[in-house]
């Protein structure tokens, strides 16, 4: 039951990505919740390059407003 | 060391749309003032914000690329610009690294192999040379173009229908959630 996903794979090294694109935002909301957190790796799957990347790439998005930094209806 | 930089900002032109060529002129000629070479100017153009930044909700984003040395400090300059310039929403300068390199290359290398993955099959035997990736290129999309166009074209508009509305409700959400505060 807690056990979402038991596959581990990374989507990244799936893709053979070698870096992740901030300005690829369709992509990189994929990772975050509904609330614009972004999805740890144990839930995600990520490996710690892609994910270290992908968390550097969305803080880089957020700051240009390409993604939101909260997007949650209040309570 | 040779640098290569890029620098994105983000233009308010809800008061003027020509603000956006001032500033990007003004930039320009500082990088070039300063001793960079401009490599590539890409206008993203005018986009929704997904959250409002000084109550403006739209901006125009301008990317500029451009090499120089590390020890000129031209981030440094820019920034100083980017702060007095009330104009300038937002910006980003950082240095291009290897892996961002690479991957375009990978990118730009995938588009060409979709667009001719017949024609290479059958050619490479013969021709081995790195122009004989590009020539059949053109030669297959010139009969593909005819008939599938119109095929293709609906899903782009599918693609991009639903990202907008996600972005438009997000943003919403932002709004009322600032209210809130
Ligand atoms: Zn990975």
């Amino acid at each position: 039951m807690l056990r979402w996903k038991k596959k581990r794979i990374c989507r990244f090294c799936e893709a053979g990505d070698v870096y992740i694109d901030f300005r690829d935002e369709k992509r990189l909301v994929r990772f975050l919740t509904e609330q614009g957190k972004i999805v740890p790796r144990r839930t995600s799957g990520n490996c710690a390059q892609h994910q270290r990347q992908l968390a550097k790439a969305i803080k880089r998005a957020r700051h240009l407003a390409l993604i939101p930094f909260v997007s949650d209806i209040p309570r | 060391m040779e640098k290569l930089y890029c620098t994105i900002y983000i233009v308010d032109i809800s008061q003027n749309p020509e603000e956006e060529e001032a500033v990007t002129s003004r930039i320009q000629q500082l990088i070039e003032d300063h001793g960079g070479i401009i490599q590539r100017i890409n206008r993203w153009g005018k986009k929704r914000l997904a959250y409002p930044i000084q109550k403006k909700t739209h901006g125009y984003y301008v990317e500029i690329e451009f090499t120089a040395k590390s020890v000129l400090n031209i981030p440094a300059i820019l920034e100083q610009e980017y702060r007095v310039n009330d104009r300038v929403l937002r910006y980003l300068t950082y240095v291009v690294d290897k892996k961002e390199l690479i991957q375009r290359a990978k990118k730009a290398g995938k588009k060409a192999e979709k667009e001719a993955p017949a024609a290479e099959k059958k050619e490479t035997p013969a021709a081995p040379e790195a122009p004989a990736a590009e020539a059949p290129a053109a030669e297959p999309e010139a009969p593909q173009v005819t008939e599938p166009a119109e095929g293709e074209n609906p899903p782009v508009a599918e693609t991009e229908a639903p990202v907008t509305e996600e972005a438009q409700e997000a943003a919403q959400e932002n709004e009322e959630k600032k209210e809130e505060k």
